[in-house]
């Protein structure tokens, strides 16, 4: 039979029989993530994207007399395979970059609000900010899975279907081959702390808007946005501060006195860019009331 | 009366949405092992109370304790033995129901995904476990939800509207696995707009609306203080049977709004008046229920106004006394 309520109880929690249920970890959500991802075709289909894409933009290319001039080592992509990692890496940092892993941060999170599921996995165990780890890394295990899935689709098509000819340096000196794909996988690693600052971007879009296609377009936008400003030259201590600069770092590596500068201010910048995006992320997401589903 | 810490209990618990209060000065106690209802019609604030017991939503004042444990001290191991769903309830649509499971087992760790078969088979969806959410109708995922419930072998189970969606045959089946985990010793909250539903399953019941408690107390009390039962009559000569009733004075027969008399009475007077009635030459032709007496009380208490006869907000809710209330 039920009475009312009138005092609080005297009983603590130690009075509560213990039963062996497993604390909430990090860990077995974040594997849970990486299961909910693989199972969606959509992530699937990225990565076949970025395997296949390389090879058949070589081919495209070898069937044209026109080179993409404008671009940097765009007139060697007939002369050296290793151009055309180099030049996919500069168009990518456009919005190729932003697009591949907002296709999954600017997802991960609204997706709950869109399937009703925050619900379902908030009541089991697992606390807000243990769930909101594991998406972040989940998020950031297939940004970094994709660019290197399509920095080596793009480099070993480069050196399949044009060659592996020595390439020459941006400072016109002629770089050994050996040496060559070493430093053209090492560009492509420098975009790793932008990139992984745009899915912080749009992981921080999902969480706030609740919206996929608000996650996913956002962080492009946004990304292009920033082109823009650099393009029209504005002021240098902004467009220090823009998450596309550091996309450019690479170049130092190719010079002949190689310089770092721009890589360690970009790794800076990014850095930045995740931890602030990140902190709105979670605490908003600690914050909010879970109505919908 | 059971000794020691309740399974769920509310003291002065407040939500507002905006200016909207949800939940307003709600207090509530379920014991364990008992099988309570919380009741109210549309908007009343049942959802949102179990939302704050999930830990969904945070209240704006009061306190909420599941076996004597508050969100702000336990965080999620607060739901430790407790299980349920929410209004609906919601899987990934791109995996198959087994998956859907295995995940929320890995979650919950221990020997959960030990029992995925079993609960499969409890609610008959071990033919169709293979197949993909996204592709099961409504009362399939509804079973599901109770399956994925029962995964965390819960002490107390707490289901909100389980019955709604749901055809006839679900609904029976969803009343029989309640009532027989029930009997297991589980505690049970479960919420509903349907007296009929919380009548034939609950022991003690808080009736809602609008965010206030308007009654509390255990469904045998509710019984006797519900109304008389409210019945439709015809007879032969409607105007001798109003004269006749006049000497019957625990029952009341009036003209009905729909032609006919109704007939307000319990079922012992209505006996004698009915055999009076044969006595003296009118037929009964026709004599059916209209409300059932705990249905009618349930739409007094939630439909009048609330500011009568209701316990200042902060205080526990004595049961009201409604007799001298109509309808
Ligand atoms: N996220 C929200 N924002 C604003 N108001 C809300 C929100 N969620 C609930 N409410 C309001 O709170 C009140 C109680 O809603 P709740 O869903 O708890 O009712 P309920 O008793 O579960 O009703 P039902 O029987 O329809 O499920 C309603 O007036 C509703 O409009
Ligand atoms: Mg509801």
């Amino acid at each position: 039979m039920t009475t009312p309520a009138t005092t609080t109880p005297t009983a603590g929690p130690a009075a509560v029989r213990p039963r062996p249920v497993g604390r909430g970890r990090v860990i077995i959500a974040y594997r849970w993530e990486i299961t909910k991802l693989v199972a969606q075709a959509r992530t699937r289909a990225t990565l076949a994207v970025c395997l296949i894409a390389p090879f058949v933009f070589v081919v495209l290319l070898d069937r044209q007399d026109r080179l993409p001039k404008d671009t940097l080592y765009g007139r060697w992509v007939h002369a050296s395979g290793f151009a055309t990692p180099l030049l996919i890496l500069g168009f990518a940092a456009q919005w190729v970059f932003p697009l591949l892993t907002s296709i999954v941060a600017g997802d991960i999170f609204a997706s709950e609000d869109q399937h009703g599921t925050w619900k379902t996995i908030l009541t089991r165990s697992h606390s807000r900010s243990q769930i909101f780890w594991a998406k972040s890394l989940a998020a950031a295990t297939f940004a970094v899975l994709v660019v290197t899935v399509l920095a080596l689709s793009c480099l070993t098509a480069g050196v399949l279907l044009v060659g592996h000819q020595p390439l020459e340096g941006l400072s016109g000196t002629l770089l050994p081959p050996g040496r060559t794909a070493g430093l053209v996988l090492a560009a492509w690693a420098t975009a790793l702390p932008p990139l992984l600052g745009f899915t912080a971007l749009g992981i921080m879009l999902s969480v706030l808007t609740r919206s996929s296609p608000a996650g996913i377009v956002g962080p492009i936008i946004l990304g292009l946005l920033m082109q823009l400003y650099a393009f029209l030259n504005g002021a240098d201590t902004i467009r220090h501060l823009l998450l596309v600069t550091p996309f450019d770092a690479w170049h130092g590596l190719f010079a002949a006195h190689p310089y770092y500068g721009p890589l360690r201010d970009g790794t800076f910048v990014s850095v930045a860019y995740i931890v602030i995006c990140l902190a709105v992320a979670f605490t908003a997401l600690r914050r909010r009331d879970i109505t919908g589903g | 009366m059971v000794d020691g810490v309740p399974a769920v209990e509310a003291v002065g618990l407040v939500k507002r949405f905006g200016g909207l209060t949800a939940v307003d000065h709600v207090d509530l106690r379920v014991d364990v092992g008992e099988v309570y209802g919380i009741l109210g019609p549309n908007g009343a604030g049942k959802t949102t109370f179990l939302r704050m017991l999930f830990g969904l939503i945070r209240p704006d004042a009061g306190t909420l304790r599941v076996f004597g444990r508050t969100w702000a001290e336990a965080g999620p191991a607060m739901l430790d033995g407790v299980a349920g769903f929410i209004e609906s309830p919601r899987f990934y649509p791109y995996l198959s129901g087994r998956r859907n499971l295995e995940l929320l087992a890995g979650l919950d760790g221990g020997d959960a995904d030990s029992r995925i078969d079993q609960v499969l088979d409890v609610v008959d969806l071990a033919g169709r476990a293979g197949d993909k959410v996204g592709g099961y109708s409504f009362g399939m995922r509804q079973r599901l939800g109770v399956a994925a419930s029962l995964l965390r072998d819960p002490r107390l189970l707490v289901l909100d509207e389980p019955a709604n969606g749901l055809d006839p045959a679900g609904i029976r089946d969803m009343r029989a696995l309640v009532t027989r985990l029930a009997g297991s010793g589980l505690t049970v909250l479960l919420s509903s707009h349907n007296m009929d539903e919380v009548e034939e399953i609950c022991d003690n019941v808080t009736i809602m609306r609008t965010g206030r408690v308007v009654y509390h107390g255990s469904i045998d009390q509710l019984r006797a203080q519900a109304p008389d039962p409210s019945h439709r009559l015809a007879t032969s000569d409607d105007e001798q049977a109003m004269r006749l009733s006049a000497e019957h004075p625990a029952v009341s027969v009036t003209a009905h709004h729909d032609g006919g008399l109704a007939l307000r009475a319990q079922t012992a007077d209505a006996d004698g008046y009915l055999i009076a009635l044969g006595r003296a030459g009118v037929a009964v032709r026709a004599l059916h229920l209209e409300i059932a007496p705990l249905e009618s009380l349930f739409f007094m208490l939630t439909e009048t106004d609330p500011a009568t006869g209701s316990a200042p907000a902060g205080l526990p809710r004595q049961p009201r006394d409604l007799t001298g209330a109509t309808p």
